[in-house]
């Protein structure tokens, strides 16, 4: 086989994967690799955040788990969880009324439910920072307003989800159960929403990782003792990237990817995380 | 006498400026099969909606044993539907479809138990109560649909369409099931197909729909052997359609000037143009011209073998085409291609019907 030849299968057959394997490689130093990072740092026995990390230690652990650090981590959990029946509960009726039914204004409401979606988040917060000002509503600020920040720009992904799902419906199951004696609440609840599910589930879950990841417009809702952790994160790195923060980071980072193990376990949400129906 | 189970009076839907239903006069008995035929867009499908309760009528009245139901949602209409694409719920297994409407009604879990049991016994799924709608196949689909509308007793079954996804051997399969577990239930039903050979083998009566309105509605026999419109006439099997002149009211001239006699019916007048109708079985093609009924003179264009049947295509003097179809009775094909022959028929086997044929016909 002449040398020519042999480069040439090369490069029919082994050059893709070579190239498909280097980008792969890439992807995941880039995304795994400042996390691995970041958790080695936190172990470090010194003052400065070191990497290789020098020495061993779990001080900077134990202060992460200091009040000062789990009183945000909390709060975020709670304003995420919130945010996210709360955006979900609205998604549903509004995803149902945009994408079953035909009526004046509906590409308006549809731009505006999604509009956040392209707005930066940092000119909601501003905007919304000036509105609650405005009105007066400056008590309001922290925890009520940060709640309804972030059903703003967190609704968007559960009206896609379930909008998805409710697409995905079977045409005429409802008028089936419509004719065997289902009423329109019994409808809903024995046939439409089992149905969706999963879209709603996703919806929830996406709303809760926006909401439990954003800084951009949390930064101008949040007050002293009513603060995100990433707005905590992003105060405390003023002073310097300490090994505490390290710890912190890992933590906040822990935390959504558990719940959504969780989640993705009970519900089977690999479909809309992974965009693919596995199921027939 | 006992109300009908279903009457419809002047049921009209619109869509805008559409019509879909044009004005429906229909009244089925109990235990009843009608069929609504007809091609898409012709309104079948509305009209079954319509009486299901899915969409709000127009204009017109719904009768189920008398009572009007017009202004009733459809799930309190008692009315069992199934559907073209089974709309079985996904989530849940046969059994629990079966038990849907009876859980709505609030039957007791003991007789549901029993119920949803003889419900898959009648439709031959014993034992694949547990499986659900994707592990089945499309044949089993179909039967939980129509076992799950047949369990809550419903006064009318609505069937739309419910053969068209099934393969050709399953569907003739289904039409002899559908018939034989409808005759055992004596259950009223509504069938919606554009199957003719399904409207004729199934039906107590059909009733042909076009353009939103019934054109004849008759037992499968009427509406083959005596076809009230053009429509009718070439919607269901096939139709030789000559044209011609009612001259006086025993006779018709036909296109190429030939003078036959025809007993012409009463509610056409002379001077009528009409449509000589004559069934492609029931014409012959002769050498010699029969003395009496019809005998249009033409040439034979093309014989094809079918193997139960032969066609004859015949061009007609006058520029019409006929359509000739002899059974196979063992014997060679007595013409060929170029002959000179007479396209006949009987009168019994000539029907006339009011109005002309539309230019540029084939």
């Amino acid at each position: 086989m002449s040398v020519r030849r042999a480069f040439n299968r090369w490069r029919a057959t082994a050059a893709p994967w070579a190239v498909l394997r280097a980008f792969v490689v890439f992807v995941y130093v880039f995304s795994l690799g400042p996390i691995l990072i970041t958790a080695a740092v936190s172990f470090n026995a010194t003052n400065r955040s070191f990497f290789p990390p020098r020495g061993f230690s779990l001080r900077w652990w134990e202060r992460a788990f200091a009040p000062e650090w789990v009183d945000p981590l909390l709060f975020s959990l709670k304003l995420g969880s919130l945010t996210a029946v709360v955006a979900t509960a609205l998604a549903l009726p509004l995803a149902f009324a945009l994408y079953r039914y035909r009526f004046r204004g509906r590409q308006a409401l549809i731009a505006l439910t999604l509009g956040p979606l392209m707005m930066p988040t940092l000119v909601t917060g501003v905007g919304l920072l000036q509105l609650f000002q405005q009105l007066g509503w400056r008590e309001q600020l922290g925890f009520t307003g940060l709640l309804v920040g972030h059903v703003v720009i967190c609704m968007p992904f559960a009206v896609r989800t379930v909008s998805v799902s409710l697409q995905t419906l079977p045409p005429n199951v409802e008028l089936a159960a419509a004719s065997l004696g289902a009423t329109r609440i019994a409808t809903l609840r024995w046939v439409v929403l089992p149905l969706v599910k999963t879209g709603v589930v996703a919806g929830g879950v996406f709303a809760f990782i926006h909401s439990f990841t954003d800084v951009n417009l949390s930064i101008f809702l949040a007050r002293p003792g009513e603060t995100p952790i990433t707005v905590r994160i992003l105060g405390f790195l003023e002073f310097g990237f300490a090994p505490t923060l390290a710890a912190v980071s890992v933590i906040t980072l822990i935390v959504p990817l558990a719940l959504v193990a969780v989640v993705e376990r009970v519900s089977g949400l690999g479909d809309f995380i992974y965009g693919e129906r596995r199921r027939a | 006498m006992p109300e009908p189970a279903l009457r419809l009076t002047g049921l009209e839907k619109h869509y805008g400026a559409t019509t879909a239903v044009a004005g429906i006069d229909l009244t089925v008995g109990h235990g009843e099969f009608v069929t609504l035929l007809g091609p898409s867009g012709c309104g079948k499908t509305t009209t079954l909606a319509l009486i299901a309760g899915f969409v709000p009528p127009s204009a017109g009245e719904i009768y189920l044993k008398g009572r009007s139901v017009a202004d009733l949602p459809a799930f309190r209409r008692d009315i069992g539907v199934v559907f073209q694409d089974y709309a079985l719920f996904p989530h849940m297994t046969a059994g629990e479809n079966v038990a849907f409407g009876l859980r709505m009604r609030k039957v007791a879990p003991v007789d549901i138990a029993r119920r949803v049991g003889e419900a898959l016994d009648l439709v031959q799924l014993k034992g694949l109560g547990e499986r659900r709608p994707l592990q089945l196949s499309g044949g089993q689909r179909q039967r939980v649909a129509l076992a799950r509308a047949l369990v809550i007793n419903p006064t009318v079954l609505l069937l739309d369409e419910p053969l068209s996804n099934l393969d050709l051997k399953l569907r003739e399969e289904m039409r002899v099931e559908i018939v034989s577990i409808q005759r055992r239930l004596g259950i009223t039903t509504v069938f919606v197909t554009h199957d003719q050979g399904e409207a004729l083998v199934m039906s107590d009566r059909v009733a042909v729909m076009n353009a939103g309105r019934i054109e004849q509605i008759g037992r499968p026999a009427d509406i083959y052997e005596r076809p009230a419109t053009r429509f009718v006439a070439e919607f269901i099997g096939r139709m030789n359609l000559f044209a011609g002149t009612v001259t006086d009211a025993r006779s018709v001239r036909t296109a190429s000037g030939v003078e036959i006699s025809l007993p012409v019916p009463r509610e056409i007048p002379v001077g009528a143009n009409v449509s000589i109708a004559v069934r492609p079985e029931r014409a012959r093609v002769t050498s010699e011209r029969t003395a009496r009924g019809l005998a249009l003179a033409g040439t034979v264009r093309q014989v094809f073998y079918l193997g139960a049947t032969r066609e004859y295509r015949v061009d007609l003097e006058g520029g019409e085409r006929g359509l000739v179809e002899t059974p196979n009775d063992g014997s060679d094909a007595r013409f060929a291609s170029g002959d000179t022959v007479w396209l006949t028929a009987s009168f019994d086997d000539c029907r006339l019907i009011e109005g002309g044929i539309p230019r540029g016909r084939p």
